[in-house]
């Protein structure tokens, strides 16, 4: 494989990790409020996402990838809710341990990222692009 | 009569250059990977007089010094490219720098399809077409 189009898809697996970070972002953002059911039900548990270099070994190129989506062992914070089902005996609901903020950063970053990644493989064509176009004069 | 050299070395450079996009890809790829130091390719005058050392695969269960299929071309460290060096994470890459070398080669790159072309031409115009 030659080496613009080698890097073309090393830049396309950035894409697709960026992409499972936003995905899993929106998921933690969306989920910042959902509590458990019953009285002292743990609510939901903020996910985080680790990357990876992975060797793909056909082609030997070293590309990125998800390496694992874990989870935040951050402690929930408690919220007075004598109402909620989730309440229990002292009128506590344990809300889930997403940062709305640290989300928003992330985000950015991963937008960043994912920018970054998209600009490589425009160059890597317009450089290809430039090869070929020796041909036409 | 001497031999015609610029295309072989227009083509040597192409080669360099391509290889470093890759590298660069890489290096933007794994720009939030925990651990992963940034790459780069030795400068083009080492290539040229060949003086790309890469350490040596006395068996072939080692892995090998550069991971990629460089066609002749060494891969190193960087050095670090940013003022705060190494992040929290361990990452030696800065995106702003990178994205610098993608500029740098695009238009090297230009530069030297222009010239190949160029030369062409002038070489068509000896021939009479």
């Amino acid at each position: 494989m030659d080496p613009l189009t080698a890097a073309m898809k090393v830049a396309g697996s950035g894409l697709e990790a960026q992409s499972t970070r936003l995905r899993i972002v929106s998921e933690n953002i969306a989920n910042a409020r959902s509590t458990g059911d019953t009285p002292g039900a743990s609510p939901y548990r903020r996910k985080t996402v680790t990357f990876g270099a992975e060797l793909d070994h056909t082609n030997n190129l070293t590309t990125v990838g998800v390496k694992k989506v874990g989870q935040d062992q951050g402690k929930f914070v408690e919220e007075y809710d004598p109402d909620s089902p989730a309440a229990d005996t002292r009128g506590y609901v344990k809300m889930p341990n997403v940062n709305v903020l640290v989300e928003m950063a992330d985000m950015r970053e991963a937008n960043r990222s994912y920018e970054a990644n998209l600009q490589t493989i425009k160059q890597s064509r317009d450089l290809i692009n430039s090869t070929i176009d020796l041909l036409k004069s | 009569m001497q031999p015609i050299q610029l295309f072989d070395l227009a083509s040597r450079q192409a080669e360099w250059l391509s290889v470093r996009q890759q590298v660069v890809a890489g290096n933007i790829a794994n720009a939030n990977t925990p651990k992963f130091r940034a790459k780069d390719v030795t400068p083009f005058e080492a290539v040229l007089s060949n003086q790309s050392v890469g350490l040596a695969r006395t068996n072939p269960s080692h892995l090998s010094g550069m991971d990629m299929d460089t066609g002749g071309v060494g891969v190193e460290e960087a050095p670090l490219a940013q003022e705060i060096g190494v992040q929290e994470s361990g990452n030696t890459v800065g995106l702003e720098s990178e994205l610098t070398k993608t500029g740098e080669i695009q238009r090297q790159y230009g530069l030297n399809t222009a010239l190949v072309s160029s030369f062409n031409r002038m070489m068509m115009m000896v021939v009479g077409k």
